[in-house]
């Protein structure tokens, strides 16, 4: 739990806490809400992009727990100073990991999309694409998705955690 | 110009989901293992999605013994 890549967002009424190594690319947080979670920006999560409820709601959607929320009521009193600590430095743009993207100059030829099968779990792909669904018709366009390896996804061609419960494995990799 | 917007829209990744089937890649891309290690690039390829191919991550029509749908 004290991963220092650890981060918390607050809007004033609850704070999200999110733990990336707990992270299995789901993307059901962004799928269901751009506006708050987006992984393409820094900070990737705006609480200013939608109202608490609605957050959280989301939030209880993740099927890994690696973003949780809880209200700032609350908090405990370290999770109250960290909050100071990641406030400042979010501030501070160099102390910020993260892929380097808005340093580089704009390129005009098209970048490769990244697939990454991840083991025992879903397809992640990152980058420009496009998703032609079972019926031919075009999926809504996304800058990173997961795709459902195991065959049991409850919100099919997408990951939803399911491979975790039914423990799927993969010898080959 | 139109000519390179055509061009960049062949370039792009697209991913198609075959009905009861695998996924299909195609266009410019690169494939990673979970270890990071590129396992395949730009040439078409078809993934297994039931879970079952013993080929994995790549299809080898187990989807059609085991009765695979969504």
């Amino acid at each position: 739990m004290n991963d220092p890549r650890n981060r918390q967002y607050t809007n004033g009424e609850i704070t999200v806490f999110w733990i990336p190594s707990k992270c299995i690319h789901a993307t059901t947080c962004f799928r269901e809400l751009i506006e708050v979670f987006n992984p393409g920006r820094r900070p990737w999560v705006n609480m200013e992009g939608g109202p608490s409820r609605r957050i959280a709601e989301v939030v209880n959607k993740c099927p890994t727990q690696a973003i949780i929320w809880k209200y700032n009521k609350d908090l405990t009193e370290s999770e109250r100073l960290s909050q100071r600590e990641v406030a400042r430095e979010e501030e501070n743009p160099q102390t910020l990991t993260g892929p380097e993207e808005e340093a580089k100059p704009k390129q005009n030829r098209i970048k490769p999309s990244n697939i990454r099968i991840m083991k025992d779990g879903p397809i992640v792909v990152e980058g420009k694409f496009k998703i032609l669904g079972k019926d031919g018709d075009e999926l809504k366009p996304s800058i990173m998705t997961s795709f459902c390896r195991c065959g049991n996804s409850k919100n099919m061609p997408y990951c939803d955690g399911t491979h975790r419960k039914i423990g799927f494995t993969d010898d080959t990799l | 110009m139109t000519e390179l917007i055509a061009k960049l829209d062949l370039q792009m990744t697209r991913f198609k989901i075959i009905a009861g089937g695998p996924l299909e890649i195609t266009g410019f891309f690169r494939i990673a293992d979970s270890t990071g290690r590129i396992i395949a690039r730009e040439e078409p390829v078809f993934l297994c999605r039931c879970g079952e191919s013993k080929n994995k991550p790549y299809c080898d029509g187990s989807h059609k013994r085991n009765g695979f749908s969504e």
